[in-house]
């Protein structure tokens, strides 16, 4: 990263949205386009605010709070984007807890991992129906459909996602389906027909990764 | 405490509290609230090689924020989007109001748990059980009958069925009525035919919602436990508000308990430490609850028996025990599955700090994280049992310096996460009886635990 990115890099990681925001102004001031801003910057950041809470060097609040002043910085700088000038996203998700589950940690945690790691998140909350998943995915445009459950009885709402996503041949064909949570196995994974598994936030991300290449390499 | 008029409160304070979004919640009142109380009150790992800490003046500091904590951070009511609060008066006169002993259980079975302080010579009661384990419907009884038959197997609770004759349990439909209504009847008759009749059952374990609390709560006795999930953190909705209300009316024990996640809301260590705290007053206190109960959980290891949260787990509740009489119970979760040392060591550490920081009984263990297939049997909860008893025994210093050699033999097996083996590869199913080589890995880790100098052989 270069230097002129420093103290917006600080901003966004110490969580201070006001400050973040102000260095962002000052960097279009100086001539550097929101793109680089975000490539360069935000994106780098983010990575390193990942990878810090991956290792519990920091925590959830502070998670959000450099995803919420990210937020804050991406509100000023989208209108100055020109045409055609988009940031590149790693992909688009729906998430949730599957229907039943009210358990929302971990999910948060898989949530916050995915946009720091350049995924735009939809988050649906908890306790989120089988069709609520398909619908949201179909109007958000996502690639990937991430269901967690803690409870064991909450788990066959998730395989009833897959098998609604299994009967629109057109809708499965882009769209991967990953899950997660306590009780979730790779073994259960593979017998619901899921794409893919995660162990923890992490993991959640290299495999949501992994499933945007396959996507792309089947498109 | 009369506990009728205090839910009646409780739901008045649910329908008029102010409201806020549950984002604000979450980050407002819970993590920056945290933040700010930490640092107020500057609780921090004072003693960060020991286990077990000795610095009382941190006992008296993590009281007082645990109670400010729970004034300013009130409860979230999901469903009306409001905030129940408490102000810190009223949360003292209520937590002073909560019973210090209670009967478990029923005839011959029946125990009589108390509060109990760190340097407690009485024995924390074994709630000998592998809550939440999933295990395949035909291993359901001989499991069950491996912790029934364990002499030191105060209490119980049961393993949760993969499916309900041949059908996938869902929440919130019929079958997790029927479920719940054989899990309740199933558990009440093996315990009858291994003439443990009254023994003291903590469930529903299958009812997530409160439909099967609801339908087959009346199978279970007023002197079993109803296991009550407050959603994290310090979060309610009317599922658990129509559980604890069908619980109160009932006049059953309710076992209410709240796992703050390390390294979610909390934050770090200091954040557990005060969450840990607070979640059992307003477990207590505020939901009525005579023995709130928590397992924190690593979010990594998806265990309890990590360093720090050992540490958080004895500085909380020594605090907790030091300005109360609640009576708390941990759920131990170990990351060794059946058949490897690793888990008896971790229940080791984990009957060593559930008796010298003033848990009234400790429930588990829960082998392998608690959620890999079948993996669980009696002969840990023999061991556990065995643990309990022998650490009420040595003093202080003597525990901490056991600790230290137990979590030495395990801290660097955690992250290669030894699942071990399930139930029916470590039991012989028909005799219910373990198999020689986990029968013999548990007398060497037990001669391993005397020679340390904990006397699990003088019971």
């Amino acid at each position: 990263m270069r230097d002129i990115f420093n103290e917006l890099s600080e901003a966004i990681a110490d969580g201070d949205e006001e400050l973040s925001v102000e260095e962002a102004k000052k960097l279009i001031d100086a001539g550097v386009a929101p793109l680089e801003i975000f490539g360069e910057c935000i994106q780098e950041t983010l990575n390193d605010v990942g990878e810090k809470f991956s290792r519990l060097e920091i925590f959830l609040p502070d998670l959000m709070m450099a995803g919420d002043a990210v937020t804050a910085v991406q509100n000023e700088l989208l209108p100055l984007m020109k045409g055609g000038e988009n940031r590149q996203t790693q992909g688009r998700v729906v998430i949730g807890t599957a229907y039943g589950d009210l358990h929302d940690i971990g999910k948060n945690m898989v949530s916050l991992m995915l946009e720091v790691n350049g995924f735009e998140v939809k988050d649906l909350g908890v306790n989120v129906g089988a069709n609520d998943f398909v619908n949201a995915a179909r109007d958000f445009n996502a690639d990937i459909i991430a269901i967690s459950a803690l409870m064991l009885p909450t788990m066959p709402y998730m395989q009833d996602t897959i098998e609604i996503v299994n009967a629109d041949p057109a809708m499965r064909s882009k769209t991967k389906i990953m899950v997660g949570g306590g009780p979730i196995s790779q073994a259960w994974a593979d017998e619901v027909g899921a794409d893919g598994y995660s162990d923890d936030a992490m993991d959640a991300v290299n495999m949501a990764k992994k499933l945007m290449e396959q996507l792309k390499a089947a498109s | 405490m009369n506990t009728r008029a205090q839910l009646l409160d409780l739901i008045d304070r649910s329908l008029s509290g102010s409201i806020v979004s549950e984002q604000d919640f979450d980050m407002l009142h819970v993590a920056k609230a945290v933040k700010r109380i930490v640092k107020k009150y500057d609780i921090r790992l004072t003693q960060p090689d020991r286990f077990l800490s000795t610095d009382e003046d941190l006992l008296d500091r993590v009281w007082e924020a645990a109670v400010e904590f729970l004034a300013e951070c009130g409860i979230y009511s999901k469903d009306t989007g409001r905030v129940i609060q408490y102000t810190k008066e009223e949360i003292l006169a209520l937590t002073a109001t909560v019973p210090s002993e209670i009967l478990m259980g029923e005839g011959r079975d029946q125990v009589r748990c108390v509060a109990r302080k760190p340097d407690s010579k009485n024995p924390c009661l074994n709630l000998g059980g592998c809550v939440g384990v999933p295990v395949p419907n035909q291993y359901f009884e001989p499991i069950m009958i491996s912790y029934l038959q364990e002499p030191l197997v105060d209490m119980t609770s049961v393993p949760t069925m993969e499916r309900f004759r041949g059908r996938d349990i869902r929440t919130k439909s019929p079958l997790e009525i029927y479920a719940a209504y054989d899990e309740a009847t199933r558990m009440k008759e093996i315990a009858r035919r291994c003439g443990r009749e009254g023994i003291h059952y903590h469930g529903i374990s299958i009812s997530v919602s409160d439909i099967g609390q609801l339908a087959a709560g009346s199978f279970m006795d007023k002197r079993d436990g109803m296991a009550l999930g407050v959603i994290s953190e310090f979060k309610v909705d009317n599922t658990i508000l129509n559980k604890l209300t069908y619980g109160i009316l009932r006049d059953q024990i309710i076992a209410a308990y709240a796992n703050p996640i390390y390294g979610g809301l909390s934050g770090g260590l200091p954040g557990q430490i005060l969450l840990l705290c607070a979640g059992m007053i307003m477990c207590s206190a505020l939901l009525g609850s005579e023995t709130p109960g928590t397992t924190p959980t690593h979010p990594m290891m998806f265990c309890s028996t990590t360093k720090e949260l050992l540490q958080a787990t004895n500085i909380a509740f020594s605090a907790l025990a030091k300005h109360s009489h609640i009576m708390p119970r941990l759920t131990g979760t170990q990351v060794g599955g059946c058949g490897t040392k690793t888990l008896l060591y971790e229940v080791l550490t984990t009957a060593i700090v559930a008796t010298k920081s003033g848990f009234a009984y400790l429930k588990g263990p829960r082998p392998a994280t608690g959620v890999i297939s079948g993996v669980c049997s009696g002969l840990e909860a023999r061991f556990q049992g065995e643990a309990l008893h022998a650490a009420a025994k040595i003093d202080y210093e003597q525990a901490e310096h056991i600790m230290q050699l137990a979590y030495e033999k395990y801290k660097d097996d955690l992250p290669n996460k030894p699942y071990g083996h399930p139930f029916w590869e470590v039991y012989d199913v028909d005799t219910v009886k373990p198999k020689q080589f986990w029968l013999d890995m548990y007398n060497e880790v037990k001669a391993e635990a005397i020679s340390w100098g904990l006397p699990m052989d003088q019971l």
